[in-house]
């Protein structure tokens, strides 16, 4: 079989990443002799254009019919390869990918090691591209309607600009208002604008748009179907379900904060004036600032970073609630000119566009920054009779060494977010990954950050992790660029890989029938056989491990291809029998 | 030299084959005894497969998946934990110790785990030594029957 192939293979230094651990010609002259390999190469970097070009160029010269490419992980550079393969006139299919960077260099030190095991992957993927054969690409036509999930500000973004582009979308809300935890907030950072101006119009933009079909209580429990031709079924709080086709589904699910009554010292729950910053934007946009029992309060003491990075709640940064605390500031002093702002923070992380002009406005109002230690979080209790205060807090303060007790009348907590409880039902429906924090997964954190590993399912704004106004509309924004690509093609490309049934080999035991986690498979009474609806298949191959005539075969994971690996990978290994 | 022993791993492409890669992004260092083969679904590991690797002298085979639960596929995972257990038995008839085959469930997210699960088998085989499979004993199946005469048996 080999012999008669024409491989051409390309092992890629990737600049430093990967030749600083394995050494590249190494693996080139163990392999540059197997069977049906026609020429070897190594390279600087193989995905840049002169890479790309050689292997265009061998092609040709060298009449290659397979090419294996080491490098990084199939993740990030297959379709690129393939598209280089298709440019020359080969079947984009005829290719194989050695991840010997994600999954060899960068994990390894010992350098031979390395070489050895990188030679091994390489040495499968030549074997398995011999058994690789053409696969057409087949093509499904694109529904030009969107699902949005979540009518906060990321969700009403999508919404309206796609509407404005002229396309239908259905905005599914699971609460019974428009606006998410957007508008929960009085003013935003760092320009102290109103957070109900940036709302409102987007509100009454995606309620009277007819393009937009607006769906409270309910939300979305099935999604069946591929990229363009998805059924989503939306589940109304009454109970009722709705059937609706849709070509793409953008998840803008939003976050929820954290619950400061965890964290005990810090008082939540036991004093009534200790509040949470959702619980202040309430008051200043009531324009209520006052104590529980109805007092004009004289200090107001800050913390941050409750909940948010400790090893012991959330180890990252919210990344909005420095910024926030510094516009409180701003908001306290304007309300109660007299009152004393005190911040008892971690590190001022006040970043980006505005970011420091606002921590020196805020400096400039002769408020207080106290530094405390992270895993170390003031202590609130109630103040002496004596006092002039209603409560004190007790902060280690880093920078000078001693332990102060800060007067309040009221202690805001900037409490961080976290993703949603519900986040892994969303993720489970729609198809995607979660992080240890359970937020969503983009495909790439750079190169891809809106697109998940389930073609036309979208992500934006905070379920991705937690960002600031700016960057959710950024990422709405690119979700509709996204989604606007699909309707301008008009059609997708469907897998290749799905499964066949070889009718004359299939018994009709219909095992596989029962396995098929979509249905796809049917039985056909009249011949006695099973069948694939390629349309349907997402190329599992739960039936073809399962089928007990071997009558069914997974399009580019057949099990020649899988058994050409594992002799592959084990030919050289020092311990074979 | 020392010996070192070879893992086979199959990895379902969308969990764990995203964590092993997320090992390597975040420079996560672990033995470098594992050779991974890239599956859609923890649910496609024909136990053949797992046979043959032992048979082409694998001193190990580690199948990770997605979270039960997590499946890409709905219950593609479930459909491989009932076939691994299984396929245990078999092995234990063969003579094949316990701690060659395992089945574990790891997230895109779980670099760090997979990285230590490919620490913990790499020394579990250490301690174990070199597979030895009876010299006689073929497991890799014979050639296929001829597919005619499958039919005429199922069909009477």
């Amino acid at each position: 079989m080999n012999q008669e192939c024409r491989i051409g293979v390309y092992i890629c230094n990737c600049g430093t990443n990967i030749a600083k651990v394995i050494d590249a010609e190494g693996v080139r002259n163990k392999v540059a002799d197997l069977p049906g390999v026609a020429c070897a190469r190594t390279y600087e970097y193989m995905c840049s254009n002169p890479g790309q070009e050689m292997i265009t160029r061998d092609i040709h010269e060298h009449g290659l019919d397979r090419v294996v490419v080491a490098a990084c992980s199939p993740r990030m550079h297959e379709p690129t390869f393939r598209k280089a393969l298709e440019s020359a006139g080969l079947n984009p299919f005829m290719l194989e990918i050695a991840n010997i960077r994600e999954q060899c260099s960068w994990v390894h030190d010992d350098r031979a090691k390395a070489t050895a095991k990188a030679a091994d992957l390489t040495h499968a993927a030549i074997r398995r591209v011999a058994r690789h054969v053409p696969l057409e690409k087949q093509e499904a036509p694109y529904t030009p309607v969107t699902m949005v999930l979540g009518g906060g500000i990321a969700g009403l973004t999508v919404a309206v600009e796609l509407a404005d582009a002229g396309q239908k979308v259905h905005l599914i809300e699971r609460e019974s208002r428009l606006g998410g935890n957007l508008g929960r907030v009085d003013l935003t950072a760092p320009y102290l604008d109103s957070a109900r101006d940036l709302l409102a119009e987007k509100v009454v933009l995606a309620e009277t748009n007819p393009r937009i079909d607006v769906r409270l209580r309910s939300t979305l429990t099935d999604l069946m179907g591929f990229v363009g031709n998805f059924t989503a079924t939306v589940t109304h709080q009454d109970g009722s379900d709705t059937e609706i086709p849709v070509g793409s589904v953008v998840v803008c699910t939003g976050y929820r904060e954290f619950d400061a009554s965890r964290i005990e010292r810090l008082g939540y729950g036991r004093h009534p004036d200790v509040i949470t910053s959702f619980e202040l934007e309430q008051r200043l946009r009531s324009g209520k600032m006052e104590t529980a029992d109805g007092r004009v309060p004289n200090y107001v003491s800050i913390v941050h970073c409750v909940g948010s990075r400790n090893a012991k709640y959330h180890t990252y940064c919210s990344r909005v609630c420095c910024m926030t605390a510094l516009k409180y500031g701003h908001e306290i002093k304007s309300a109660l000119p007299r009152a004393m702002v005190t911040d008892l923070y971690v590190d001022m992380l006040s970043f980006g566009k505005g970011g420091e002009d606002l921590y020196r406005r805020t400096s400039e109002l002769k408020t207080m920054f106290l530094m405390f230690e992270k895993e170390d979080y003031p202590v609130v209790r109630a103040a002496e009779a004596d006092d002039d205060c209603g409560l004190l807090v007790q902060v280690h303060e880093r920078l000078s060494g001693e332990t102060i007790d800060v007067p309040a009348d009221l202690v805001v907590l900037m409490v961080g977010m976290q993703a949603r409880s519900d986040s892994d039902q969303v993720a489970r429906t729609v198809g995607i990954s979660q992080d240890a924090e359970g937020w969503f997964i983009e495909s790439h954190p750079k190169l891809a950050p809106v697109s998940t590993p389930t073609e036309g399912v979208f992500i934006a704004g905070c379920c991705q992790s937690p960002k600031d106004i700016p960057d959710t509309v950024a990422q709405a924004r690119a979700s509709v660029a996204m989604v606007l690509g699909f309707i301008a093609q008009g059609k997708v490309e469907v897998d290749a890989r799905f499964a066949q049934v070889d009718g004359d080999l299939c018994s009709g035991c219909r095992v596989c029938n029962e396995l098929c986690p979509y249905t796809a498979i049917s039985y056909d009474p009249d011949e006695g056989r099973s069948e694939v609806q390629s349309a349907l298949c997402k190329a599992c191959g739960t039936c073809v491990a399962a089928c007990p005539s071997g009558a069914i075969t997974a399009r580019h994971f057949t099990d020649e291809q899988i058994l050409e690996q594992i002799e592959g990978v084990l030919a050289w290994s020092t311990s074979q029998p | 030299m020392e010996y070192e022993p070879t893992i086979v791993g199959f990895l379902c492409n969308w969990c764990s084959y995203t964590g092993a890669d997320l090992a390597g992004t975040a420079r996560i260092k672990h033995r470098p005894n594992l050779r991974v083969i890239r599956v859609m679904c923890s649910g496609r590991v024909d136990p053949t497969f797992i046979m043959q690797a032992f048979a082409s002298g694998a001193d190990g085979v580690m199948i990770c998946g997605c979270h039960p639960g997590d499946c890409h596929y709905l219950e593609g995972n479930d459909k491989a934990y009932r076939r691994f257990q299984l396929l245990k038995k078999l092995m234990a008839a063969y003579g094949i110790e316990d701690q060659r085959l395992r089945l574990e469930w790891v997230s895109a997210s779980e670099g760090e785990r997979f990285a230590r699960l490919v620490d913990t088998m790499t020394a579990e085989l250490k301690e174990l030594g070199p597979l030895k499979l009876p010299p006689d004993l073929s497991l890799v199946p014979g050639p296929c029957p001829d597919p005619t005469a499958v039919r005429e048996v199922t069909h009477g």
